[in-house]
């Protein structure tokens, strides 16, 4: 079996007697878009680090596709990371800061041309990058993590401070990565973006796993109920508070059930009871993060 | 290791940081020869060792470039951009290895325009006084190579110690303050102020022109790349040891 390209096992830091990271296991999916998402200081930043090797674990394992990142043979072309776009040196410019980067990787300098005009920076290339606006900072970050052509990408709050027409832009991006074979493991607290653009969730909170799952089958369970319609949407109402089941009736002729749609389906059918729609109730992302995030507050 | 080193020297060209301190030395230079050939007699100048004398202000680029060293290393953790050098090259002792050999060879090109600069400029000056020119003497020459030399050793101990200390205003102030205050002051106290960083370059420089007050040429270079080795290795340590966050 193919290693995943991201996996932590029992993975724990500790900062003196504060334990940023304690104890997570996960791994994500090939060719999908993850979103990892936690409240501010839940442990993010922390374990994107540790899973690329600038952070030490004090216990457990983060691996990029089987093996410590440490231990990667040509990082570059394996992972691509999006960190903070304030890591240039300011008289530097973007082109020189990709040259840099090309160089150390072993990657020809051609490909520094080639991604400057995929992130649509060439006009700016020859800039010092303390000219450059924040938008232009992550683009230039986002031409840094494609210099090898990885596989994998690892973003951390790459939406921080981009204006919308910026965050269109990545998340456009972002999908046609993914639309051809690449993985992504992005980290944000912009919940409606994440939404947009993830398949799946890793949610932490203080420091712990706490979901991991699709995105769709995260917000189906956080709302468990179920949207009925019948013709005989009062005879349903009453067989199901004989069963100790709750239903509210917002419209003529639908219910809104607090109860999963098999169960509720079961009822009708036993009632004999003719339904036009049954279909699980969606939580949004935001409501399902609030559920599993705030229960602990 | 090649590729790492590369990088290394190209991050220190892509910035203003080797142009600037390259003109503050030249500017040095230019200040201190005019005012000695300007200022001493015509007999006095006529000295091949009087000459040797006007030309080894081209040492002060040693000194410059342990500034160099020190920015260049302790700059990737001002700017944040340590953690982008990492990524592209995880096993951080070998970048620690390539920063050191970055910073020797940016000390040694520093070193040799330093002393191209100062002969040219003494000839020249030496000349239009009508002085007799020694400037290829022995003892001339070995001040440019032990300038070379020892430029590149402090070029080395530079990056050891920004990335021991990683602040680079504070690492230049404590390098300044040691060799200018410090050095003199407590190992002359402990009559051991030979040994001292400063003194040990200073007889690197020398290279066997030296008098009783410092160490011999063999032994100097001898301690210096003790030095360079032991803040290479702490450095090294350091960077190893760190987390990135």
């Amino acid at each position: 079996m193919a290693d995943a390209p991201l996996e932590v096992r029992g993975l724990t830091k500790r900062f003196g007697s504060t334990t940023a990271v304690d104890g997570l296991t996960f791994a994500i999916e090939p060719g999908r878009i993850t979103g990892f998402l936690g409240p501010n200081g839940a442990g993010k930043t922390t374990t994107l680090r540790m899973l690329l090797g600038l952070v030490h674990a004090s216990a457990g394992d983060a691996l990029v596709e089987g093996v410590p990142y440490r231990r990667l043979r040509n990082p570059a072309r394996s992972v691509g990371a999006v960190l903070e776009a304030s890591s240039y040196h300011p008289a530097r410019s973007g082109r020189n800061h990709l040259r840099v980067l090309a160089t150390a990787a072993g990657i020809p300098q051609a490909r520094v041309d080639e991604t400057l005009r995929q992130v649509e920076l060439e006009a700016a290339a020859g800039r010092a990058v303390r000219t450059y606006s924040l938008g232009m900072r992550q683009r230039l970050s986002v031409a840094g993590a494609l210099l090898g052509e990885p596989r994998l990408l690892v973003l951390d709050e790459p939406a921080n401070g981009l204006d919308p027409e910026g965050i269109r832009w990545l998340r456009r991006f972002l999908r046609s990565f993914s639309a051809e074979g690449g993985t992504v493991f992005i980290s944000s607290h912009v919940l409606a973006e994440i939404a947009q653009l993830a398949d799946e969730v890793v949610i932490i909170h203080r420091a712990k796993l706490v979901a991991h799952e699709p995105l769709a089958a995260l917000t189906a369970r956080a709302a468990g109920g179920t949207i009925v319609r019948s013709p005989d949407s009062g005879r349903l109402r009453e067989r199901l508070a004989a069963e100790g089941i709750e239903a509210e009736a917002p419209e003529d002729g639908e219910l809104r059930v607090a109860s999963p749609p098999e169960r509720v389906g079961e009822i009708a059918a036993a009632a004999g009871i003719v339904l036009h729609e049954l279909r699980g109730e969606s939580a949004s992302l935001e409501e399902a993060f609030l559920e599993l995030t705030g229960a602990e507050e | 290791m090649t590729r790492l080193v590369g990088a290394e020297l190209l991050k220190v060209r892509t910035t203003r940081l080797f142009l600037w301190l390259g003109l503050l030395t030249l500017a040095l230079e230019t200040l201190v020869i005019s005012l000695h050939v300007g200022k001493d007699s015509l007999f006095s100048l006529g000295e091949p060792r009087q000459q040797r004398d006007v030309v080894s202000i081209a040492a002060v680029s040693a000194l410059i470039s342990l500034i160099l060293g020190i920015v260049a290393s302790a700059g990737e953790f001002s700017h944040g951009t340590i953690g982008q050098t990492f990524l592209v090259a995880p096993v951080r002792e070998r970048v620690a290895a390539a920063k050191l050999i970055a910073g020797a060879f940016a000390g040694f090109v520093l070193a040799v325009i330093a002393c191209g600069f100062a002969w040219g400029l003494a000839a020249l000056l030496l000349a239009a006084r009508s002085v007799t020119l020694h400037l290829g003497s022995g003892s001339t020459v070995r001040v440019a190579l032990g300038t070379i030399l020892a430029a590149a050793l402090t070029g080395a101990f530079g990056i050891g110690l920004g990335a021991l200390l990683r602040r680079q205003t504070a690492a230049i102030v404590i390098a300044l303050v040691w060799l200018l205050v410090g050095e003199p002051l407590l190992l002359g106290i402990a009559g051991v102020e030979r040994y001292g960083p400063g003194r040990v370059i200073a007889s690197v420089v020398e290279a066997g022109n030296q008098g009783s007050d410092l160490l011999s040429f063999g032994a100097g270079l001898s301690v210096a790349l003790v030095y360079v080795a032991v803040a290479g290795a702490l450095g090294t340590l350091s960077l190893s040891r760190s987390d990135i966050t």
